[in-house]
């Protein structure tokens, strides 16, 4: 068949051709096109998750500013309440003006070493100080003390504690030996 | 009739004979004098398979489209939030900071019983027959030395009732075993009957800090 024989034939059938030439380009933009749909169907899926995300933590994120200033408040508090292990001079007075306030008499103290170490990774802010006290009184007295100690200027957890008195006289003062730890920052 | 009366044989023979004349008919020249000629069913089935891709095309390219737009909606509530999400996420990470710092605190505070209140509650709770002489309180729980007025027989009996009263004290529930050390003895120097208890402080539970805020991704 020679290019004038085709040219006749399509001019013959002129709507077969066009159509057939229209479906063919349809079928070819279609095959070229294939992947357009779910790839943008994916990105669709993406930036979505994102703005999820996003909008998530615009609503999460409500009087934050506020949270977070109180917490910064909250963190400037507790920090006005650390010790500081290596201002010995400093925590022993704290333990002297509690002797003077209470009327306890201390008859030992000592700033020891930390005997636990903080966990391997554990980022702890703070670190507790420990300290040894004995100290001799009235029961009001000791309480006393004990009560300003555990609610006083520094944060206090007491360890052990040893509380006795004479057995053969009720009257004698008490003996108080304690192991506590002051919460510092090193 | 004729016809009827012929033998099939001779008629099969009439067929294989040349016809009386030549056919010079061209086909290709003819027209088509079918009722329904064949372009239009060729047409149709042409306009039909266009009209489909073309729908079908037209469909996909919409499709396209649609997704294509919510993708720039998305694009644009992403770049109209994203500076104060990522604003927010940065306040976050510090009120994180702060908030391990006072959990930190907290769990220092909670991890100890309070003695104050303990020696209080004793001493408050205290029967008239009995007198503390020691307390000790180390890691693992509580001894209590005392000293219990009384003949062998009612001393013993305060010490018990003691100790069931100190069971139920709904304020020592950080204690979960009441228990006698040993056998109570008189004291010769006091006369009176010595008896030791051990309250064993119940393990640490370290309780799981609930977060404060809903975390920011």
């Amino acid at each position: 068949m020679t290019n004038q024989d085709l040219v006749a034939l399509i001019k013959k059938h002129p709507i077969s051709f066009g159509c057939g030439a229209l479906s063919l380009a349809f079928a070819v933009a279609l095959y070229l096109r294939v992947d357009e749909i779910p790839g943008a169907e994916a990105e669709l899926g993406l930036k979505s998750a994102d703005g999820d995300r996003i909008a998530l933590n615009i609503q999460y994120s409500t009087q934050l500013r506020e949270h977070t200033d109180a917490m910064a408040a909250a963190i400037k508090d507790v920090e006005s309440h650390l010790v500081r292990p290596t201002q010995l001079g400093t925590n022993t007075q704290y333990f002297y003006k509690l002797e003077g306030e209470t009327g306890v008499k201390i008859i030992d103290l000592r700033q020891t070493a930390a005997t636990a170490a903080p966990a391997k990774g554990a980022k702890n802010a703070y670190v507790a100080v420990p300290f040894s006290v004995s100290v001799q009184g009235s029961l009001p007295q000791i309480l006393d003390f004990l009560r300003q100690l555990e609610n006083g200027a520094h944060y206090c957890r007491v360890l052990t504690a040893s509380f006795s008195g004479a057995a053969s006289n009720r009257n004698a003062p008490l003996t108080l030996g304690l192991s506590l730890e002051l919460l510092g920052k090193s | 009739m004729l016809s009827l009366l012929k033998k099939k044989g001779e008629t099969a023979e009439v067929a294989a004979l040349p016809a009386w004349h030549p056919n010079f008919r061209n086909y290709e020249k003819l027209p088509d004098i079918k009722v329904v000629r064949t372009a239009f069913f060729v047409n149709g089935a042409a306009i039909f398979l266009a009209t489909t891709l073309g729908i079908y095309f037209g469909f996909k390219e919409w499709q396209l489209h649609v997704v294509n737009g919510q993708i720039a909606h998305v694009a644009g509530l992403i770049g109209r939030d994203k500076r104060v999400s990522d604003q927010a996420i940065a306040v976050f990470k510090k009120f994180q900071a702060d908030e391990t710092r006072v959990n930190e605190v907290d769990a220092f505070i909670r991890s100890k019983t309070l003695i104050s209140v303990l020696v209080l509650r004793l001493a408050e709770t205290l029967p008239a027959n009995v007198a503390i002489d020691a307390f000790e309180l180390r890691e693992t729980g509580l001894t209590l030395r005392l000293a219990v007025r009384g003949d062998a027989a009612a001393a013993s009996g305060y010490a018990t009732a003691y100790l069931e009263q100190l069971k139920l004290d709904k304020q020592l529930e950080q204690f979960d075993e009441f228990n006698f050390t040993s056998t109570p003895m008189r004291n010769p120097a006091t006369g009176r009957m010595a008896v030791e208890f051990f309250l064993r402080l119940k393990p640490a539970v370290a309780a799981a800090a609930k977060p404060v805020r809903k975390p920011l991704l």
